[in-house]
């Protein structure tokens, strides 16, 4: 039962309580560059999950075999070779999705929260902690973007998910989209917005329960 | 054997790990990579096909159009043809000739489509254009990658904003060549324009439009001589 429990912990724990973006401030970078609308960013989230789920699998396979010294190198390695052949399948099987993420999704290599869970959490971990590990904070991440694209694109250009859900009628009578939020400010004020939001609630953060804890 | 005392035993250990390391990699990306090629390439050209049936009009982004559609549409209507300098069509594709599809319905040429190529504001805009059998009218417009600030300059790969094109003329009233020009917002008669040669453009997005004029007109003079032979009718070497 305690051991069930603590991989509820790891893995919900990139979920809610140290949630990559709201709470690490990580892959802040593509969190602005994907989230004008839902589909990128759900397709974002979802290659990201896969790539540190397995990033995080594989780096912890190998723990012990990994010289300390060139670990990092063979990390990125790992998480490069992911990263490309993810590339290549979302080109084969969802080409126009592909050309809208066009460069973020090579640069997932440089997102800091596939190096930073393997190297604080893998490299340390048995396997299937470290792969829900790996899925929690994917997830966790996913969650802040479809939020995020969530605000920006029914504010920004009146659709969910692609389809239109402002009426015409409040166009005519004079309604018009918020310019800003298509650009990247207006990610910075949602994603600013939602970490002040996390951090209201109380219990959430791991912040609030102290040292040692 | 070579004595190899200055390496240390962990050293060669790392060594030998990391050529292991790449080696796999390496075979993994090799894999997926030729692999998936075929199916890449096959998107390449059906992304190609799909937006020269977008600039003469025959698709539109209201609706998924599924592949075999465009496949038989483009089959059916679309040719490619190779062009030299002076608008005449040659046999074999070189380095400088000029590409052209001619959108025939029942040998009937309805329109002609000229890639473009452009300057964006942040990097280069590629797309199509589509004139009508007269030489002048345009009849589509199409853009399939560009890298404009998304809302702004990205808007004109949307279908309002090719539809502004249609209908519009790259001749003046007294037919000189004169292009069409993407207008600073809204086409404003008062200021010059002709409305008959500028379209509305996109508020904010000014550079990315008076870029894409530019390129635009580049474009249409380097096809003039094809243009002019359209206008006058002479269709040689396109039936």
């Amino acid at each position: 039962m305690q051991k069930l429990g603590y991989l509820w912990d790891t893995f919900s724990k990139g979920i809610f309580k140290e949630n990559p973006v709201a709470y690490q401030v990580l892959g802040i970078c593509s969190a602005l560059a994907v989230t004008v609308q839902m589909k990128t960013a759900f397709v974002m989230g979802v290659a990201l999950t896969s790539v540190t789920a397995l990033s995080n699998l594989i780096i912890s396979l190998l723990r012990k075999q990994i010289p300390s010294n060139i670990r990092i190198i063979v990390e990125l390695v790992v998480i490069a070779s992911l990263v490309i052949v993810t590339d290549q399948i979302l080109k084969a099987f969802y080409y126009d999705i592909s050309k809208q993420l066009s460069v973020f999704v090579g640069l997932i290599i440089t997102n800091c929260i596939v190096l930073g869970r393997a190297e604080a959490f893998a490299l340390a971990n048995p396997p299937l902690p470290s792969l829900l590990d790996g899925i929690g904070n994917g997830l966790g991440y996913s969650l802040i973007l479809i939020l995020v694209a969530f605000f920006r694109e029914f504010l920004g250009s009146g659709k969910i998910f692609g389809l239109a859900v402002i009426p015409q009628s409040l166009y005519d009578a004079g309604y018009s989209n918020m310019g800003l939020m298509v650009l990247a400010p207006g990610a910075f004020f949602v994603i600013g917005f939602l970490v002040w939001l996390k951090n209201c609630i109380p219990g959430i953060s791991s912040e609030q329960e102290g040292p040692n804890q | 054997m070579l004595e190899l005392s200055f390496l240390h035993k962990d050293q060669l250990r790392a060594v030998r790990f990391a050529a292991i390391v790449s080696f796999i990699s390496c075979m993994m990306i090799t894999a997926a990579s030729s692999g998936l090629k075929h199916r890449q390439l096959e998107n390449i050209e059906l992304d190609k096909q799909k937006n020269i049936l977008k600039a003469a009009g025959l698709i539109d982004d209201s609706k998924p159009v599924d592949k075999s559609v465009i496949k038989s549409l483009f089959d059916t209507q679309i040719t490619h043809l190779a062009l030299d300098g002076e608008g005449q069509a040659i046999a074999a594709p070189t380095p400088d000739s000029l590409n052209l599809y001619l959108h025939r319905l029942d040998s009937r040429i309805i329109s002609f489509i000229i890639p473009i190529d452009s300057r964006g504001l942040w990097g280069k805009i590629n797309g199509y254009i589509a004139l009508a059998a007269d030489g002048e009218t345009v009849v589509g417009f199409s853009i399939y990658s560009h890298s404009e600030t998304p809302g702004l300059g990205g808007e004109i790969e949307k279908q309002w904003f090719s539809k502004n094109f249609v209908g519009k003329k790259i001749v003046n009233a007294t037919g000189q060549f004169v292009s069409v020009a993407i207008a600073k917002g809204k086409v404003t008669p008062a200021s010059g324009e002709v409305e008959l040669n500028t379209v509305d453009g996109i508020s904010g997005a000014t550079l990315t439009g008076k870029y894409l004029s530019e390129g635009i007109k580049i474009i249409l003079e380097q096809y003039e001589p094809v243009s002019v032979r359209f206008r006058q009718g002479d269709y040689t070497g396109f039936k």
